[in-house]
């Protein structure tokens, strides 16, 4: 007989793995995917592709140089790729894609120390950096699916204080990034992701509820307020980067706290500022204080004595 | 706290209470048994040897006497000849000094073995101790001390909760003690309503074992000091912690003993046993174990002999199927591996599993990804991330400060947190490690003080 494997308890586990969540945000990503193809056309794939590769190969590449161990095995390059060119226009052009996803993946990810040290969001510090270095990347594009008029997204219409159809809204047949647009596709997703227990519904659901209430509370406007929480970024950041388990705190209650306050950023940046979106910034600020969240939301173990 | 949790509950494990459904069959005796003589992996409440080398001995005989606190003695589950009393290891590195006998095939009965005469409370708790009953749930802890503490007039305990969970996949010998023993778990309890003084038993029952809380209920009927609460099938629901707080909702706090809350927790098989002594002077030499896993030809309940080599064991239960990649004494959350199938089972021992290598998990840590599955997982709430990143620490004061302020000492140590984790950490392991850490920083600053 061979000789007995012998190792500490427990000797089963659940079966969960990194590779195993990143698989099934991924999944969760497809419908929002496959709805950029159908209706910004073939030039979405051109983004999808050109920032999936830039995410795996950075990150190999990265890996290789350092001389440290190949992580693109647990796909959460393959995420942030996604989630990035989801972000980003038709408009942007391929080596921007590159140079933006390249960003994330290396400098915000990768020299932090790797998956589950980096302190902010790879694929939203990569878009806010385009936003800084290129200017536009959500905006100029049409969808190629109808004949739109105007080539400027919601947000932009919202702001100069014209109405936009709510439905058109909810399938995102208007301008915008590519994976931001469609909110039925996100909310399919989403769905996905609460089945198979891989987030919870307290940030997306207070993230963009509070963003409604302050919206409706300051313009008393019920439509108003629908159209804003349906255009821009808001359900794709709620439901993708505001649930981000690297950058967002680890407990509910925190979960709630880091909610709320990207509700209220979004709304502040949304309504006082000259800047239509701010769905990115507000995530970033508060993946920024999220240490300080969890410090104040802290709770004793059952009987634990100070 | 405004919205105070009715029940803690924490993972759906699969039962695999494969075994549930058979009696257990008595094994042959054993060629020879090997008796450490600690019953818990601390080596400093080894028992003393009453027996030496050549020396013939009859089931029941006392063979090691308790010496010192928390050990037992321990009697000769089979009769023949002692062929050594030396060092050996077991479970851990450390050598313990064990008694092997060689059988003779007989089994004959000590004349030692005759009720017990007692009358008073302390000859009660004495005729537990002669028996060598330990706790059966996993800890090992000698049933008397547990009794004496239980009697302390300061701490009043006056409610009595047996254990009967058995929240650990594939285990059923407290299923089948219920089953089968179920008169005697009654003679327990009137014994220790007698002297103990308890006025209330709760019989705590995962409500997969259906038939089990049918049969107590009729035993019980018309027993006006027992209930049975039957409790959902959710791991870890036999922990201490756990259970108290769901039957009694009270909690134990920080340093404070359970009997202070006026509550003594302890196990069913436990009960059963020290009665089986209490009414025929038959001490605990016997018990039944269950034999199942992924690798075995077919699951079963025996009932063997104390100190049997696990070896001999799956020979009489039928055999392997397939190779066993790793075996473990007791359950597949808490269990422990072993090295070797020469090792004997213990007093505490309610199963032994063989995994095949696909069914036991063989991972390598990464990362944290801070996914937050261990906390919303822990039974207890610990913040299980935040002491992962306090043992990084590197100045020993902030390190020991901090692990303070984090509770840990309130660990239940149930594995819920390495079960889940996707990043394969051992963050059950990294506990225990704090808590040494934080002994050892204690005893170190305590001696400061002296000086």
């Amino acid at each position: 007989m061979s000789k007995l494997y012998v190792s500490a308890s427990p000797h089963i586990h659940s079966g969960a793995s990194t590779r195993n969540i990143m698989l099934d945000v991924i999944i969760a990503l497809l419908p929002a995917t496959a709805a950029s193809v159908i209706i910004f056309g073939v030039k979405s794939l051109i983004v999808l592709a050109s920032c999936l590769i830039a995410a795996v190969g950075g990150e190999a590449l990265f890996n290789l140089i350092c001389r440290k161990k190949q992580t693109i095995g647990d796909l959460s390059a393959v995420v942030t790729g996604l989630l990035l060119a989801l972000n980003l226009s038709t408009n942007v052009p391929v080596w921007q894609c590159v140079i933006g996803t390249l960003f994330a993946i290396v400098c915000v990810k990768c020299l932090f120390g790797g998956l589950g040290r980096n302190f902010a969001n790879p694929a939203i510090t990569g878009r806010v950096f385009m936003l800084v270095a290129f200017s536009a990347v959500a905006g100029g594009a049409n969808p190629t699916i109808v004949d739109a008029v105007s080539s400027a997204t919601p947000l932009e219409v919202l702001a100069k204080g014209e109405s936009v159809d709510l439905l058109d809204l909810f399938l995102g047949l208007h301008g915008g990034a590519i994976g931001e647009t469609c909110v039925l596709a996100l909310i399919i997703g989403f769905v996905y992701l609460l089945v198979r227990k891989v987030i919870t519904w307290h940030a997306p659901v207070v993230f963009i509820a509070t963003v409604f209430v302050l919206y409706l509370a300051f313009t008393g406007d019920v439509m108003l307020a629908l159209s804003q929480i349906l255009a821009g970024g808001l359900f794709i950041g709620a439901i993708f980067m505001a649930t981000d388990y690297v950058t967002t705190p680890i407990t509910t209650c925190g979960r709630i706290v880091f909610a709320v306050g990207c509700g209220v950023i979004t709304f502040i940046i949304r309504y006082f500022c000259a800047y239509p979106e701010g769905v990115s910034f507000s995530i970033l600020i508060m993946n920024i204080l999220t240490p300080f969240i969890e410090k104040w939301t802290e709770k004793q173990p059952l009987g634990g004595v100070k | 706290m405004l919205f105070k949790k009715k029940n803690i509950s924490s993972l759906h494990i699969p039962h695999n209470k494969n075994t549930a459904g058979l009696v257990p069959t008595r094994i042959d005796t054993p060629k020879e048994v090997v008796l450490p003589m600690n019953v818990t992996s601390h080596a400093m409440n080894a028992s003393k040897p009453a027996v030496s080398v050549g020396d013939h001995v009859r089931v029941g005989q006392v063979v090691a006497c308790e010496e010192g606190s928390f050990s037992t003695f321990i009697h000769a589950p089979i009769s023949g000849t002692v062929t050594s009393i030396e060092p050996m290891k077991f479970r851990s590195e450390q050598e313990v000094l064990a008694i092997t006998i060689e059988s003779d095939g007989k089994m004959e009965l000590s004349p030692d073995i005759k009720k017990p005469e007692f009358n008073t409370c302390d000859e009660f708790l004495q005729a537990v101790n002669n028996g060598g009953i330990v706790g059966l749930g996993g800890a090992a802890f000698p049933i008397w001390a547990k009794l004496r503490e239980a009697t302390n007039p300061d701490y009043n305990v006056d409610t009595v909760l047996i254990n009967a969970a058995e929240c650990e996949p594939y285990i059923t010998s407290d299923h089948r003690i219920m089953l089968e023993e179920g008169n005697m778990l009654k003679a327990g309890i009137d014994l220790l309503h007698k002297y103990i003084g308890a006025e209330r038993f709760v019989i705590c029952i995962e409500d997969n074992k259906q038939d089990a809380i049918d049969n107590l209920t009729k035993i019980f009927e018309g027993d006006s000091c027992v209930e049975i609460q039957p409790l959902p099938s959710i791991y870890p629901q036999g922990a201490k912690q756990v259970l108290l707080y769901n039957v009694t909702g009270k909690v134990v706090k920080g340093g404070q003993r359970m009997a202070s809350l006026g509550v003594l927790i302890t196990n069913v098989s436990s009960v059963t046993k020290m009665a089986e002594y209490m009414t025929t002077g038959m001490p605990l030499v016997e018990r039944i174990v269950t034999v199942d896993g992924t690798a075995v030809k077919e699951p079963k309940n025996v009932k063997a002999p104390i100190g049997t080599p696990i070896s001999h064991i799956i020979e009489q239960a039928g055999g392997l199927k397939s190779e066993a990649f790793k075996v473990l004494i007791g359950g597949p959350m808490l269990g422990t591996a072993v090295s070797s199938l020469d090792q004997p089972i213990q007093k505490v021992a309610n199963a032994v599993l063989f995994m095949t290598k696909k069914e036991a998990a063989q991972l390598e840590p990464s990362v944290c990804i801070r996914c937050g599955r261990c906390m919303a997982n822990c039974p207890v709430n610990l913040n299980l991330e935040g002491i992962a990143a306090a043992m990084e620490l590197e100045d020993e004061d902030k390190k020991y400060a901090r692990l303070k302020d984090l509770g840990v000492g309130q660990c239940i140590e149930c594995a819920c947190c390495s079960y889940v984790c996707p990043a394969h950490k051992p963050i059950m392991q990294t506990n225990n490690e704090s808590r040494k850490f934080m002994k050892k920083y204690q005893a170190a600053h305590a001696e400061e003080g002296r000086k």
